[in-house]
């Protein structure tokens, strides 16, 4: 076997409590496509992020053409030819392509236009369509990401690191990108990237190394493994999915929500939601696709009341409730799991037991002599950590120091006993390993059956397909149009997500 | 008329010099909220190395040294000890209005007479102070104003049109960004933050041994704020704090202006010397849009 490009011996990485690699080894030959494959929390990124230089290793060595090499910093890393590009992007939205691309890269007076030229250039030869003098923050997710990689390959990357590329592109760009890894690969370029999807391994990847808890669990070519495998060495035992066929039919047709010809105009004039008109059924999921930031976020905050509509109406039961406030539509039992549950879904320095009070804070049954009744409101959280397997101590766990999938399980029991008609998941299982996520699912499934009405947004689209019993399709604000999830393809709904209508869809996809 | 801009331009110099340092030390998400303290230690340690050494050049290096020693105790609390910025510069404002009267008491006892130098002269700049008008106003000014001249202009071009400048403002925008090209976001905060000092020092100088010959507690009175103020008005850009420092450099002016002619029978003096304090609580609620350094006052912490 020849000299591996790149090497990693031996490499371990502890954090305070936890350990985040242990005893990791392998290597990246040249123009070799690496998958790094594992749950959220398997330590790929951590990995990564000691081999560019972010973190320091605790134990192990590297090495680059059989010779041993010290990375202490991601400089010393790009000038050996590595670059690496971060799950959330290194970009400044308030700076042009150029700007963002010559940072660091270039030393004394700036010439913006020569830089431009240059950068034109080496966009054309990737066929990228990019106009150097564009704001990072004009552009769109899968162009940001190009940029990104025009900022490795003005570098002159030998070694790209992706972490989780495709998790904001259409199945479109995604497909795209997977053309620029193969082509870039072809001139003896090597790429690794880190990823929970298998489709996508199975695609694009040579080889693929398998992480499970900090170690290494499988390092297999591609031509001699296959899904099941490799999900039973990610995951470490079998997981009980949920199933289209589990689901009993929606039998309830009654009309619980309703949005009509609901516009929402920002500040700036542009529309985030423009005339959408959407009914929800008792027992019925519909989910909300399309690529993040089409206006989901808003058609959540309209629906729990965070925010008001400029025009049009919201009707729960028949009732027009489009003026009520917050507090009226948590009594009148719409729930709602944001998608940043940091933010806005709990207090992180509150224990669990007054996060999950924090929404129904006023309501008389918490208190005893107008103080919060302590008692009472532990043997709740208890009851609820009991119900959704929580894993923590106590109710009075700070919720800090919770897993993601924990946190996200606490807002879940709380929105899911405050959502009695209505339930608003926004992007639920994000971030999360898949325990977590199936978990998640087999409660969003449970509540439907108790006849609740599901509103899912998520980005994910195998979540959607798999949960839901319509989908509508957000794309700049707009319904692109509701079907029935039979009636959709992957394809398609790629499609529908990247701004194309309906008809000119099935003319060439369908 | 000529009276009025001149002092203008005068009583802008100060202003300018710590705008400039507020805007270059912000672009990098830094908050300098010390910059009070720091005009004040610059003005206490301009006057001790000027009185002391009979030299204002003196002053001046020992107010840039002063103003470096309370910037670098700011960065060092809020950029590596990673402590919250406004509330570690309003004690470090404190700190100075007792460190610098005690100090002063220390080496001068209780003068009973104030103790004065000859502040620094105005030089007519050959030919340029002879254009009608503009002369007297522009070109017959002291040697600082002439530093800012140079300044204001170089310092727009190191933030626009440099690698230096390109990440200074980065900084402010995306650490992150900063951090993963290689470059050391700690170092270039405190080094802004640092180059914010010696600047404001220079600016604390100008009121004692400047433009007063002497020292009092309260010789700064809010100016620092007001720079800090500028700096927000001027939209995080060293032409916008021209424009800001021109305008607070008027109002000062016209307080001098009518304490000097005495007609504060019209109006009284107090209402001017408030002038500027006003005009900062008008011109920060009546700008409309902002485009403020995204993680102003964020310290950086990597994860993990």
């Amino acid at each position: 076997m020849e000299t591996a490009f790149f090497e990693l011996r031996g490499i371990s990485k502890y954090f305070a409590k936890v350990i985040a690699n242990q005893d990791v080894s392998f290597s990246i030959q040249r123009g070799e496509v690496l998958a790094l494959l594992g749950e959220n929390g398997a330590g790929k990124s951590t990995i990564m992020k000691i081999l560019y230089g972010l973190y320091k290793a605790d134990e192990g060595k590297l090495f680059k053409d059989g010779k041993e090499i010290k990375i202490d910093s991601p400089k010393e890393a790009m000038e050996l030819g590595i670059s690496m590009i971060q799950q959330h992007f290194s970009l400044v939205p308030a700076h042009t392509v150029t700007e963002n691309i010559i940072l660091g890269n270039v030393k004394g007076i700036i010439e913006q236009k020569l830089l431009g030229e240059e950068i034109k250039r080496l966009a054309k030869l990737y066929g990228f369509e990019l106009n150097p003098d564009d704001y990072i923050r004009d552009l769109a997710v899968g162009v940001q990401q190009k940029v990104e990689i025009l900022k490795a390959l003005y570098q002159k990357t030998n070694l790209l690191i992706m972490d989780e590329p495709t998790a904001v592109l259409t199945p479109q760009e995604a497909e795209n990108l997977m053309g620029f890894v193969k082509d870039f690969t072809a001139q003896g370029n090597s790429v690794i990237f880190i990823t929970h999807k298998l489709k996508e391994v199975m695609s694009v990847a040579d080889r693929i190394i398998v992480m499970r808890a900090g170690r290494v669990y499988g390092d297999i070519k591609r031509a001699e493994t296959n899904e099941l495998e490799l999900s039973k060495l990610m995951i470490g035992r079998d997981l009980n999915w949920v199933n289209k066929d589990e689901r009993q039919e929606s039998l309830d047709q009654e009309v619980r929500l309703e949005l009509q010809q609901v516009t929402l105009q920002e500040k700036t004039g542009v529309p985030a939601l423009k005339d959408i008109s959407l009914t929800l059924h008792k027992g019925e999921i519909l989910g909300i696709a399309g690529v993040s930031g089409n206006g989901q976020q808003e058609l959540c905050e309209i629906v729990c009341g965070a925010l008001l509509p400029t025009k049009g109406r919201v009707l729960l039961d028949g009732e027009d409730i489009t003026e009520r406030k917050i507090r009226d539509r948590i009594d009148l039992g719409i729930g709602y799991v944001p998608a940043d549950r940091s933010s806005d879904g709990m207090i992180m320095d509150m224990s669990i037991a007054e996060n999950m009070l924090l929404k129904s804070s006023y309501d008389k049954k918490w208190q005893k002599r107008g103080f919060i009744d302590k008692q009472k409101l532990n043997q709740y959280a208890l009851q609820e950590i009991r119900d959704y397997s929580i894993k923590a101590p106590s109710p009075e766990t700070i919720a800090r120091g919770l897993s993601g999938g924990n946190q996200q399980k606490v807002v879940l029991a709380r929105e899911v006993d405050n959502g009695e008609k209505v339930i608003v998941f926004d992007q639920p299982t994000r971030g999360l390993d898949l325990g977590a996520v199936n978990h998640i699912h087999q409660v969003i499934l449970k509540e439907r059956a108790k006849g609740k009405s599901i509103l899912l947004v998520s980005t994910e689209l195998s979540e959607i397909f798999a949960l839901s019993d319509r989908i509508a399709i957000l794309y700049k604000g707009e319904i692109q149009g509701v079907f029935n999830s039979a009636e959709l393809t992957t394809e398609k709904i790629g499609l529908l997500m990247a701004g194309f209508r309906e008809g000119e869809v099935s003319n060439d996809a369908g | 008329m000529i009276f009025l801009l001149s002092t203008t331009i005068m009583m802008g110099t100060p202003l300018l010099f710590g705008a400039l340092a507020e805007v270059i030390a912000e672009r990098t998400g830094m908050m300098v909220t010390a910059i009070e303290g720091i005009f004040l230690m610059g003005a206490w340690a301009g006057f001790v190395g000027g009185y002391l050494s009979g030299s204002l050049t003196l002053g001046f290096l020992s107010a840039m040294l002063a103003g470096l020693l309370v910037a670098a105790l700011y960065g060092w609390i809020c950029i590596y000890l990673k402590q919250h910025q406004v509330v570690t510069g309003v004690a470090i404002n404190l700190l100075a209005v007792g460190l610098c009267s005690f100090l002063y008491r220390v080496i001068f006892g209780v003068p009973i007479t104030p103790l004065t130098v000859n502040p620094l002269a105005t030089i007519p700049i050959p030919l340029l102070s002879d254009i009608p008008l503009l002369g007297p106003i522009l070109f017959n000014q002291t040697i600082l104003t002439y530093i800012i001249y140079l300044l204001a202009p170089l310092s727009y071009f190191m933030l626009y049109k440099t690698s230096i400048g390109l990440t200074i403002r980065s900084a402010g925008e995306n650490p992150e960004a900063v951090d993963v090209a290689g470059i050391n976001v700690l170092r270039v905060r405190f080094l802004t933050v640092l180059l914010a000092g010696v600047m404001g020092g220079v600016a604390g100088a100008f009121y004692s041994i400047g433009f007063l010959g002497m020292f009092t507690t309260n010789i700064i009175g809010g100016r620092g704020w007001i720079a800090f103020a500028i700096c927000f008005l001027g939209n995080w850009n060293p032409k916008g704090a021209v424009i800001g420092t021109l305008a607070f450099g008027f109002a000062e002016a016209i307080a001098i202006y009518m304490q000097s002619t005495g007609n504060s029978a019209l109006f009284p003096n107090e209402l001017f010397i408030a002038l500027p304090y006003i005009m900062t609580i008008v011109l920060t609620v009546s700008r409309k849009s902002f485009s403020v350094p995204a993680k102003l006052g964020v310290p950086y912490v990597k994860e993990n």
